[in-house]
């Protein structure tokens, strides 16, 4: 149907079902007239003209045609715009696209621009053996995450601590009393630093006893080795760190003894304190050293730690 | 040679997909350790991790004790004797030297050790192990008491 022959018909239809509605309203209204309502005195019935229906404002006031008649028009029209807007909608519902969820939507964008969903499902997919997952096998994972939350806490730490003489002692301070869980952050810090000793030594002792560092896998081995000497230089940096007693003087005498090693001794010893005594460039050294150089060296050879058992496969028990 | 080939998933190894099945098992665990911290952190509000006195230089402690898990090492320089070998090397610097190329040893011995596993060899190995850590726990408890 054209659109100039539906708006005709629209036209006529509002026209006649508007001045339906007024004729129909308006000798309605004069129920409303007062005196009508008056003589049914037993019921208790608010005067009309001070409760008057808000809907349409029909009072008795205006007992002419042509007040019901415009309202009706205008209101009329509206709702056969919005009916009209209603029915359009519907119809451009019904052809719509086949329907798919924000998440695939989503992955679409992603798979449109980097085609990783091929080598991401091979990796997600791998077959893994099921004798992987007994608790034995878990050691190393769990040294993994609480390398993650030692990253977290260490971060939330950074925040606040200070790496200088005059300061550091006393922003820890401000860590433990002052700053918002200050004090559970550095707890889950001290022992997250214990616990990923423990549980990196014992990852070390089951692959040992398995025999699971046999060819192929002596670099996984080996750099297994590194990590567990970086997990003890970041305990080793880290016990400065809060720059008291117990801290000053562990530090001056394991630098002592880095010190006593024939021929290099001597030049490790001043790497590691920044000079000759431990003083605030040491505490400085060993903060760098603890929050960047070690961090990131564990990271790496992490990596390669992971991707070697990737492809190699955990070994199978006797 | 089975153990190289042993990255093949052979079907009696039930094979399971890494992700879900193999993921959510460590993830799991994960969650039970997360769940420890939390708990760790509510104790810590509490009782403070602490500080000694702030560093003086000036001041030595009588007692310097490194963290425990230097503790074996630390012990080992303290009862070695001054000098080893008829009074040709210093005990200090031995210990040092020993820990630095045992560490060293440790880290490349499986390039040397070829041969297939046998449950023999296991049980060496899990015999050496719990000596090594007793040997390493006692040092320990020695360096903690003393």
């Amino acid at each position: 149907m054209q659109l100039a022959r539906k708006l005709l018909y629209g036209g006529i239809t509002i026209l006649l079902v508007a001045g339906a509605l007024s004729l129909a309203t308006s000798l309605h209204a004069s129920a409303y007239e007062p005196g009508v309502l008056d003589e049914l005195s037993s019921v208790e019935v608010p005067p009309a003209k001070l409760e008057p229906c808000l809907h349409c404002h029909i009072q008795g006031e205006h007992t002419n045609l042509w007040t019901p008649t415009a309202r009706w028009l205008v209101f009329g029209t509206l709702g056969l715009v919005f009916l009209f807007g209603f029915w359009q909608s519907a119809s451009i519902w019904t052809q719509r696209k086949p329907f798919k969820p924000l998440t695939t939507r989503v992955a679409d964008w992603i798979e449109e621009r980097y085609q990783i969903a091929k080598p991401l499902n091979e990796m997600l997919k791998k077959p893994v053996p099921s004798f992987a997952r007994w608790w034995w096998y878990c050691l190393g994972g769990i040294t993994f995450f609480l390398f993650i939350v030692q990253g977290t806490t260490g971060i939330l730490l950074a925040f606040y601590y200070k790496p200088t003489a005059e300061a550091a002692y006393a922003s820890i301070q401000f860590i433990e009393n002052e700053v918002y869980f200050g004090a559970a952050i550095r707890a889950i810090h001290h022992w997250s630093a214990n616990g990923m000793i423990v549980m990196a030594v014992a990852h070390m002792i089951r692959v040992f006893i398995m025999g699971a560092y046999k060819p192929p896998r002596e670099m996984n081995w080996a750099s297994g080795v590194i990590l567990l000497v970086l997990t003890l230089a970041f305990g080793f940096t880290g016990y400065l760190l809060p720059w008291d007693q117990r801290a000053f003087w562990a530090s001056t005498v394991g630098t002592e003894i880095a010190g006593a090693v024939p021929a290099v001794g001597t030049l490790v010893l001043i790497f590691l304190r920044d000079g000759w005594g431990v003083t605030e460039a040491t505490l400085g050294r060993f903060f760098g050293l603890h929050v960047l150089v070690i961090p990131i060296a564990t990271v790496v050879f992490m990596l390669m730690h992971f991707m070697m058992i990737r492809r190699l496969g955990v070994k199978r028990p006797l | 040679m089975k153990d190289r080939s042993s990255h093949e998933i052979l079907p009696d190894d039930k094979p399971v997909p890494f992700f879900p099945d193999h993921l959510m098992t460590e993830f799991w665990v994960a969650m039970g350790f997360l769940g420890l911290a939390v708990i760790i952190g509510a104790i810590g509000m509490f009782h403070h991790i602490g500080l000694e006195d702030p560093a003086d230089p000036l001041n030595t402690p009588l007692h310097v004790k490194p963290e425990w898990y230097f503790l074996f090492l630390y012990q080992l320089l303290k009862v070695v004797p001054d000098y080893v070998f008829f009074g040709q090397i210093e005990g200090r610097v031995f210990i040092t030297v020993a820990v630095i190329v045992a560490l060293m040893a440790w880290m490349i011995f499986p390039f040397f050790d070829k041969k297939e596993d046998t449950k023999r060899a296991w049980w060496i190995r899990a015999a050496l192990s719990a000596l090594a850590l007793i040997a390493i726990i006692a040092l320990t408890v020695w360096g903690e008491v003393s």
